[in-house]
C-alpha cells in the first residue's frame, strides 16, 4: 500500500513536470524542443524570437497555471473538509464570484481608484487587486458560514452558493453598465478567465505564496482529519473548531483571491481535484490528501491549459470551457454518489 | 479520599439553550449529582426532555445556564477543549458521512488530544489503536472503510475511538439505537467490561430501558416537570419513579419484567 502510494506520487510528479514542459513547448507559434531548452537553460540563445515567447509568455503562463491549480484545489479541499460538504468549492459556492465583485469594484471604478487592469508596472495595482479579491471572497465565505451553520444539507448549501454567485454577477453586471468602455473591456477579458495575463514576477509571486500556504496547511493534518468526523467529534478530540474554521477560511480565501486576482474566475478545478485525489488514493486522510491535492491540482490545471491551447491550431479555447467540460461531470457524479450514500 | 473518587460533579446545574438574544429555554433546573470512578450510569427519560442537552452541558459543549460542572474538582468553564478531551470521551449519534475514512483513521482521532498539536502519529498511538480494536473485539475491522460498516460495527469502532482516548469517563448518546438485538447485547456487554475490567466510568442515554436497567449500576432520570432523580437501579424501580417520569396513557412500567407494558 505504502509502496503503491509512493510510486503513484513519483509517477504523477513526472507527469506534471512533463505537462509543464509541454505547456512551454506548445502554443500558436510552433517552437522546437531545442529552442525551448536553449531559452530555459542557456542564456545566450540563438533564437531571440523564441526566447521572448518562452520566457515572457509561456513560462509565466505555465507557472501561473500550475500555481493557481494547486491553490484552488487546496482551497476546495479545505472548504470541503471545513464545511463537511463534498460539494464545496471556490466557484460553485460563489466565492470566486465574490472575489470578482471585489475586483470589479476596484477596476470598474478605475476612474476613482486609479487602478486599472493594465497598470502592471505598479506593485500597488497587483496588491490592490489581490486585496479586493480577498475581501470579496471573504464576504461570500462569511455568508456561506452563516448559511451552512443553519442548514445541514450539502445540496441546499450548494444551491444557495449558486444563487449568491448569480446575485454577485448581477451586481458586477450593473457596475459594468456604469463604467468606462476601456475599464469594461479589460474587465470582461479578465472575467473570461485566463492563465496568460501574468508576467514572470507575478507568476512567481502566486507560486511562492501558494506554496507557503500549502506548507502551513501541512501543520493542520490532525485537526483536518478530526473535522471529517463532524464538528462535535472534532471538539471531542480536543480541538477548537471555531478557531480552526477561521484559519481554514482565511487560507482558502487567500488562495482563491490569489488565483482569481490574476487569472479571473476559474471554474470547477477547486471542486473537482480533491474528489479525483480521494478517489485515486482511496483515502480522505489529509496526510496523503494534502500532497495529492497539490500535485493533482497542478497537473489538472496544466492539462486543461494545454488542451485549451489546441496544439496544432491557430486559435485557443477559453480555459473555463475546458475546466467545465471536465469538472461539471465530476460534480454530477459526486451528487449522484452522495444520493446513494444518503449524504446529499 | 471521597473527592478523589469523584470524577464529575454537577452543582445545581440548569440546562437549556439560548434561542436568540432574549429567549432562554430552560430544560432542566438545579441538577445535583456526581459520577464516581467505576460507575455505570443510564440517563433515562422521555424524548425531548433534555437528555442530549444535559450531555452537552456535562461535556462543556454548551455552557450551563446556572450552576457549575466540575471534572475532578476543576470547573469545566475554565478548561480547554483539549483538557476536557483527556477526561471525557464521547460516542455521539452524529453521522460520519465521509466515504474514504478507514476505521483506523476514525479511531486514531481519539489519540489527537495527546502528543503535539502539529505532531506526527507515534508508534505508541498505533499500538494503542490496535489495542483499542482488540478491547471492542473489532480487530477485523481495522482496515475497512468506516462508511461500509454496519451500524453495530460502526458503534464498536466509535467505542474503540473512545477507549483509545484514555479518559476516565466515556459518555455515549444512544449507543444501542439502530442496532439489532444481538448487537445491542454485545455493546452493553462491552460497556460493562469497560467498567469492570478497564476501570472506566460510563454514562449512556438510551431508550432500551429494560436492557439498561439490567446492566447499569446507577440511573439518572429526567422528567418533563423539571424533575431529576438519581439513584441505584433497585431504589429507582422500587420508588416507582419510572412511571412518574414516563407518564403515557395506557402504558405502564412493569417492575418485574423491567418493560413498559400496556394496561
Amino acid at each position: 500500500m505504502l509502496a503503491y502510494r509512493n510510486i503513484s506520487f513519483l509517477i504523477f510528479s513526472v507527469v506534471t513536470f512533463m505537462l509543464f514542459m509541454l505547456n512551454i513547448r506548445y502554443g500558436s507559434v510552433d517552437l522546437s524542443w531545442t529552442e525551448v531548452m536553449n531559452s530555459l537553460f542557456i542564456s545566450d540563445s540563438y533564437s531571440v524570437h523564441g526566447e521572448v515567447i518562452i520566457l515572457q509568455y509561456r513560462l509565466p503562463q505555465a507557472i501561473t497555471s500550475m500555481a493557481v491549480g494547486m491553490g484552488l484545489s487546496l482551497a476546495g479541499m479545505l472548504l470541503q473538509t471545513t464545511f463537511g460538504n463534498p460539494l464545496a468549492g471556490p466557484s460553485v459556492l460563489g466565492i470566486s464570484a465574490g472575489a470578482s465583485l471585489g475586483v470589479a469594484l476596484l477596476v470598474l471604478m478605475g476612474g476613482i481608484t486609479g487602478v486599472s487592469m493594465g497598470s502592471n508596472s505598479l506593485f500597488f495595482g497587483d496588491f490592490g487587486i489581490v486585496a479586493a479579491a480577498f475581501i470579496g471572497a471573504l464576504a461570500v465565505l462569511l455568508v456561506i458560514i452563516f448559511v451552512s451553520g443553519r442548514i445541514g444539507n450539502a445540496v441546499t448549501v450548494l444551491i444557495i452558493g449558486i444563487m449568491i454567485g448569480y446575485l454577485v454577477s448581477a451586481v458586477v453586471g450593473t457596475l459594468q453598465f456604469f463604467s468606462s468602455s476601456e475599464d469594461l473591456h479589460s474587465f470582461i477579458l479578465w472575467g473570461l478567465g485566463s492563465f496568460s495575463n501574468t508576467n514572470v514576477s507575478q507568476s512567481l509571486t502566486i507560486l511562492i505564496l501558494t506554496l507557503l500556504i500549502s506548507l502551513a496547511t501541512l501543520f493542520f493534518i490532525k485537526p483536518l482529519n478530526a473535522l471529517l468526523l463532524g464538528h462535535r467529534y472534532a471538539v471531542s478530540s480536543g480541538f477548537n473548531v471555531k478557531i480552526l474554521q477561521t484559519i481554514f477560511i482565511l487560507f482558502s480565501g487567500l488562495l482563491i483571491a490569489l488565483g482569481t486576482a490574476f487569472t479571473g474566475p476559474i471554474a470547477f478545478i477547486g471542486l473537482a481535484v480533491p474528489h479525483i485525489a480521494r478517489s485515486y488514493f482511496r483515502t480522505s486522510n489529509h496526510t496523503i490528501l494534502i500532497p495529492a491535492v497539490i500535485l493533482f491540482g497542478a497537473g489538472f490545471s496544466l492539462l486543461c491549459n494545454l488542451i485549451s491551447k489546441l496544439p496544432g491550431y491557430d486559435v485557443s479555447l477559453p480555459i473555463n470551457a475546458v475546466t467545465s467540460i471536465i469538472g461539471a461531470p465530476i460534480v454530477i457524479w459526486v451528487i449522484i454518489k452522495g444520493r446513494r450514500l444518503d449524504i446529499g | 479520599m471521597e473527592l478523589e473518587n469523584t470524577l464529575l460533579e454537577l452543582s445545581g446545574v440548569d440546562t437549556g439553550y439560548t434561542n436568540s438574544s432574549t429567549e432562554i429555554k430552560v430544560l432542566q433546573r438545579n441538577i445535583r449529582c456526581e459520577v464516581k470512578k467505576g460507575e455505570f450510569i443510564a440517563l433515562l427519560g422521555p424524548n425531548g426532555v433534555g437528555k442530549s442537552s444535559l450531555i452537552k452541558t456535562i461535556t462543556g459543549m454548551v455552557p450551563s445556564l446556572a450552576g457549575n460542572v466540575f471534572i475532578k474538582g476543576k470547573n469545566i468553564r475554565h478548561m480547554s477543549n483539549r483538557e476536557i478531551a483527556s477526561e471525557i470521551a464521547l460516542v455521539l449519534t452524529d453521522k460520519i458521512s465521509d466515504t474514504y475514512l478507514t476505521a483506523k483513521d476514525v479511531v486514531l482521532t481519539g489519540r489527537y488530544p495527546y502528543g503535539s498539536f502539529l505532531g506526527k502519529i507515534t508508534k505508541m498511538d498505533i499500538d494503542k489503536v490496535i489495542k483499542g480494536f482488540d478491547v471492542v473485539g473489532a480487530h477485523n475491522l481495522i482496515d475497512r472503510y468506516f462508511h461500509s460498516l454496519s451500524d453495530g460495527e460502526k458503534q464498536k469502532v466509535l467505542l474503540a475511538r473512545a477507549v483509545v482516548q484514555d479518559t476516565p469517563l466515556i459518555i455515549l448518546d444512544e449507543p444501542t439505537a439502530f442496532i439489532d438485538s444481538p448487537g445491542k447485547i454485545q455493546i452493553m456487554k462491552l460497556l460493562k467490561e469497560l467498567v469492570s475490567k478497564h476501570n472506566k466510568s460510563v454514562i449512556i442515554t438510551t431508550h432500551d430501558t429494560d436492557m439498561a436497567l439490567k446492566n447499569v449500576s446507577t440511573v439518572w432520570l429526567l422528567g418533563f416537570n423539571k424533575e431529576f432523580y438519581s439513584g441505584s437501579v433497585p431504589s429507582i424501580i422500587d420508588e416507582g419513579l419510572i412511571n412518574r417520569v414516563f407518564d403515557v396513557d395506557g402504558v405502564s412500567f412493569n417492575k418485574n419484567s423491567l418493560r413498559f407494558e400496556s394496561i
